[in-house]
């Protein structure tokens, strides 16, 4: 039989549920932290001290409030100099940031990426970018971790990217790899775009609050991050999520894979400019360029639109029915794809989901935009920290300067 | 849920000498949802709006607030209620910058000085509340693009602790890549709690935010439907015919179907 939590686990606990609050939520009153974790004052009081001894929160008189009474102390976390690096390995592009606890992007560096680059190539740049920014880190900082977000499939237990069929990598270990090159004593924390970008969004952005949420990303390809139940979804290898697989049209066209009539195929970059009659064009311009002559009346790109639009309902449909989302976000391309053609996802949709499952669905944009997988892959890192914040901020060794 | 409306349009009628504009007219906005105004070109989308920000009195009918009658014989008493219109031509002033645009006619003063500071200040946490961050408060509007005078018109209506804001076709005249961010804050208008009423004529635009859509056929109300139970084709019907299906309203039995409607 399990004996009850030590005194020890559940300061662990109150102290990691204090720093994911203003983490999460930014700068927040004692007063407000007292009722909304439902602890008492003095509580709060030492659990704050802790933290703000180990530099990981501050404490500060609140501006501009003129009301009778002493004011709260408002506890904020240490943004400025408490920080992950982010890494994102996109199909056009590799970027990186140094990431602030609470979000925020502290600096960040970004290179194009020619299509067909192969990992050796873009480990060492990336690893260029997060010493350039390591060399401004002011003194004192503290370094919690390294997230790294890939369009690929990611198994949890090392990191490795199994299958990047847009990338072309089979078994690459990017994580162990960055570190490396790095000279960091910990590999980085590797996990897939759309997971990563669920992850948040679901923190902070356009799906705050819900518990069951669908995240679409599109760029060559289609990836699926999951929260059912306030939890990420991945599956027990990790790679659950792939959407883009789910076979929709069994007489359909070849996909990468090796299968055939994909989610991708349809509604993936090449399907839409294949059918706007631009085949052989790539990238978010080129969609743009659709999306763009379609408003001017052109009615090859009009169709493609619709096309496409109709077959990103056919699989929402499919995968509200499964999974009765809250909200299901459009993220990457896929974004400029679902606004220019909202009424045929939307009239699928409609024709195809049970009442039930879609009638509060909320079809929405990211509200992080682009720096949902950096702003993600940071939370991995952040992640071991919250779980033990007074034990994980010794921990990693930052990489050397 | 029940989930009372914000805004109700019941009955209104208003005729502009012999020619009558609206009959009948009814029309529900929610907090916290785009309620998408459809209608074909004179179909009496912008008498409604006039008629419910008080620029024309209506002839008959009530509209109701917040579960109160109200008498909007004014565009002032509409702002009183929290009632905020933009229209299409955004009416900035060139040559002022961000701040005294959102607060002309309007400005905060201590003493006989403007407030500056103040008027600053709100700005900005309206600006930032609607995650803009692309402007600065002292550019003058001159400078702004397209899409950020949109912007900066729609916050206007915002600063004020508005509970209603009507846009007229936000997206019209607006690039792909404004488009897309415009229709990012109308839908984050909403997700802030606001009541939203978007009239467009982009059937993308309308499926894109809207919860609810109130199509007017010929200056009645064809139908009030969810967002999540109509497709495409059906809002065209009813923009179009005036119905589709059983929804709408339907042609007289008696009589050929689109023989006197537009006599």
């Amino acid at each position: 039989m399990r004996a009850a939590p030590t005194q020890d686990e559940v300061r662990r606990q109150n102290l990691g549920a204090l720093l994911r609050w203003v983490h999460l939520h930014g700068a927040t009153s004692r007063a407000e932290l007292t009722s909304l974790l439902g602890l008492n004052r003095s509580t709060i009081g030492a659990l704050t001290a802790d933290l703000a001894a180990a530099r990981l929160v501050a404490e500060d008189t609140p501006k501009g409030l003129r009301r009778a009474g002493r004011p709260s102390l408002v506890v904020r976390p240490q943004s400025a100099s408490v920080y992950a690096y982010a890494v994102s390995i996109e199909v056009d592009r590799l970027r990186a940031a140094r990431v602030g606890l609470g979000g925020v992007v502290l600096d960040r560096r970004e290179l194009p990426r020619p299509r067909g680059v192969q990992i050796l190539e873009t480990v060492a740049p990336l690893a260029g970018f997060v010493r350039e920014m390591h060399r401004r880190v002011p003194a004192g900082a503290i370094y919690v971790g390294g997230g790294v977000s890939v369009a690929g499939m990611v198994r949890r237990e090392d990191g490795l990217v199994r299958l990047s069929p847009h990338i072309g990598w089979v078994d690459e270990p990017i994580g162990i790899a960055l570190a490396a090159e790095l000279g960091g004593d910990q590999p980085m924390t590797v996990g897939n775009h759309a997971d990563v970008a669920a992850l948040a969004e679901h923190a902070r952005g356009a799906a705050a609050g819900c518990d069951n949420v669908l995240y679409l990303y599109g760029d060559v390809g289609i990836g699926g991050g999951i929260i059912a139940g306030g939890r990420r979804v991945t599956g027990h290898g990790g790679y659950g999520g792939e959407v883009g697989h789910m076979v929709v049209n069994p007489h359909g066209k070849p996909c990468g894979c090796g299968s055939r009539g994909c989610w991708e195929t349809e509604i993936g970059e090449a399907a839409l400019l294949t059918a706007a009659g631009r085949a052989g064009a790539t990238g978010r311009d080129a969609i743009l360029a659709v999306v763009d002559a379609a408003e001017r009346g052109d009615t090859t790109a009009r169709n493609a639109l619709r096309q496409v639009g109709d077959w990103l309902g056919f699989g929402v449909a499919n995968l509200v029915n499964i999974f009765n989302p809250e909200a299901v976000l459009f993220g990457g391309t896929l974004r400029d794809v679902y606004l220019a053609a909202a009424a045929h996802v939307r009239s699928r949709l409609n024709e195809m989901a049970l009442p039930a499952t879609r009638e509060h669905v909320r079809l929405r944009t990211p509200a992080l935009g682009d720096d949902a997988t950096l702003i993600g892959a940071a939370e991995l890192a952040f992640e071991r920290l919250l779980a033990d914040p007074l034990d994980a901020a010794g921990s990693p060794v930052p990489p050397p300067r | 849920m029940a989930v009372r409306p914000l805004l109700e349009v019941r009955g209104v009628d208003k005729s502009f000498g012999a020619v009558q504009v609206l009959r009948d007219v009814a029309m529900n906005v929610f907090p916290g949802e785009v309620t998408a105004l459809v209608g074909d070109n004179g179909a009496g989308k912008s008498t409604l709006v006039k008629c419910i920000s008080g620029i024309y009195p209506i002839d008959a009918g009530q509209v109701v607030f917040d579960g109160r009658p109200v008498t909007v014989s004014s565009p002032k008493d509409a702002a009183a209620l929290g009632i905020e219109v933009v229209y299409q031509d955004l009416a900035l002033c060139d040559n002022l910058d961000i701040v005294s645009n959102m607060f002309l006619g309007r400005e905060k003063r201590s003493g006989i000085a403007l407030d500056e500071a103040t008027m600053e200040q709100m700005a900005h946490r309206t600006l930032a509340s609607l995650s803009v961050r692309s402007v600065s408060l002292r550019q003058p509007a001159a400078s702004l693009s397209g899409g950020e005078r949109q912007t900066i018109a729609i916050a206007k209506a915002v600063l004020w602790n508005s509970r209603v804001v009507i846009l007229d076709e936000p997206t019209a005249a607006l690039g792909v890549a404004q488009t897309a961010q415009v229709l990012e804050l109308v839908r984050r208008l909403a997700d802030n709690g606001l009541g939203v009423v978007l009239i467009s004529h982009n059937m993308n635009d309308v499926f894109a935010v809207s919860d609810r859509i109130t199509a007017l056929y010929l200056g009645r109300t064809a139908a009030q439907v969810r967002t999540s139970e109509v497709t495409h084709s059906q809002v065209v019907e009813l923009i179009t015919v005036g119905y589709t299906g059983s929804i709408g309203l339907l042609p007289d039995p008696g009589s050929y179907e689109g023989m006197g409607g537009r006599s």
